[in-house]
């Protein structure tokens, strides 16, 4: 099974983005997807020396990252998960969140934006 | 030869800026070379010192020669000492079409764009991309370079591993020791040792954590400033690419008509069959450019189209040097 852990490598500059978007249609067996100037690679040591060499020709103007799977079971406690749908399920789309979660015992946000995942 | 020379061509300029028409395309050619100098509007070099002058070298010449002054050609002699030009400045058009030879590349909108700017067109998106170009000009973007703290932290990460395990073993050789009841107190100054080892190395990827955040804060402000630049330049390419477009709108048909005039029997296509004259063959293209365009400064020509050097400077209305 393919990893989902990938490198993100986002180009800040025109001549960066042209030079990702040159290493991405060489190597297309390196990228998981691309998005104008972002580019997500596989996990490989080949993706990345793609990755660094981007960033020895453009210096800051690439940004490297490596990013984590994301999975809502195990970084996030019910209540959220819970909240999110029913939030999205709401009969009155006008309603804000936070009078939403207040009436029917949802997280309120700001506790929320101080909850670390 | 610089004095004389150069208080000439000023002259020639001079006078160049009031009929731009008339002056600037007879500006005069010279052409130094072992043998000698050739003067003139149309010059044929072929034959003078043989493998001597060659295309590229003569199309260096003439547009390194830019500046009369005494220094620049010295330059200019001393890129290549056997062949010097003398002749007005090369204006915008030059730089594309101002090497005429077979198997050339040429872009040729922003070609004729140039010839377009050489005749004094001009875009209503200069002053928008002028102001874009000087806002870029201005635009400091900090460099930020967080390799260092990453390597440093990645090498206390590998220390902090390694000290642990080595606690670790002396706390396994301790509790062996003790179960076979020898004495325990060496190995428990060791252990104390490493355990102050350990927490040094720990103190220190705590330092180096919080530099390496410090230094990714500084790259995250950083982009914003990459960002708004890479903005500016999308919107300057945007400018150019319309001020082109309507460069090469406004002489499209005097284009379209040169192409269709250009000379010579061996033209890639016929001019009749071409859907677009956009897609004539580059040196058909080029010429063409060159005829719609205003070219003070000489043509390298070295290709077969005309009868004589004196015969593609009447069709292109510029100096020629036929190589």
């Amino acid at each position: 099974m393919k990893r989902s852990v990938v490198l993100l490598v986002v180009a800040y500059s025109r001549a960066a983005r042209g030079s990702l978007r040159n290493v991405c249609r060489t190597h297309e067996e390196s990228v998981v997807r691309r998005f104008g100037r972002v580019a997500l690679l596989s996990e490989t040591a080949f993706a990345a020396f793609q990755a660094l060499r981007l960033r020895a020709k453009h210096g800051s103007d690439i940004q490297i990252e490596r990013t984590e799977p994301f999975n809502e079971f195990e970084v996030l406690d019910e209540e959220v998960r819970v909240a999110a749908e029913a939030y999205e399920n709401r009969e009155t789309p006008s309603l804000p969140y936070a009078t939403f979660a207040a009436r029917n015992d949802h997280p309120d946000p700001d506790e929320l934006r101080e909850r670390e995942l | 030869m610089s004095g004389q020379q150069s208080s000439a061509t000023d002259d020639e300029r001079d006078g160049s800026t009031g009929h731009p028409q008339t002056e600037s395309s007879r500006g005069p050619v010279v052409v130094r070379t072992p043998d000698g100098a050739l003067s003139g509007r149309a010059l044929d070099v072929r034959g003078r010192t043989g493998a001597d002058i060659d295309a590229e070298r003569l199309v260096a010449a003439v547009r390194c020669g830019r500046d009369d002054s005494e220094d620049d050609t010295e330059r200019a002699g001393a890129v290549d000492r056997s062949v010097g030009v003398a002749c007005p400045d090369p204006g915008p058009a030059h730089e594309h079409v101002g090497l005429v030879e077979s198997g050339m590349a040429l872009r040729v909108r922003t070609a004729l764009a140039a010839g377009a700017r050489s005749r004094g067109l001009s875009a209503p998106q200069d002053e928008a991309l002028a102001s874009v170009r000087a806002e870029l000009a201005d635009l400091t973007v900090p460099e930020v370079d967080a390799a260092a703290a990453r390597e440093r932290l990645a090498g206390t990460e590998s220390a902090v591993a390694a000290g642990r395990e080595r606690v670790a073993t002396i706390r396994g050789r301790i509790q062996a020791a003790r179960d076979a009841g020898r004495e325990t107190e060496d190995l428990r100054e060791e252990l104390r040792a490493a355990a102050r080892e350990l927490s040094e190395i720990e103190t220190e990827r705590a330092a180096a954590r919080e530099a390496l955040e410090r230094a990714e804060r500084r790259a995250r402000e950083a982009r914003d400033a990459r960002e708004r630049r890479r903005r500016l330049e999308d919107r300057a390419a945007n400018l150019a690419r319309a001020a082109r477009s309507h460069l090469v709108d406004a002489v499209r048909e005097e284009y379209a008509t040169a192409v269709a005039a250009v000379p010579g029997p061996d033209r890639g296509s016929d001019p009749h069959t071409i859907e677009s004259p956009f897609d004539a063959d580059p040196v058909s293209a080029a010429l063409a450019v060159g005829r719609v365009a205003q070219l003070r400064a000489p043509v390298v020509l070295a290709v077969d189209r005309f009868a004589s050097a004196d015969a593609a400077a009447d069709w292109l209305d510029a100096p020629v040097v036929r190589v």
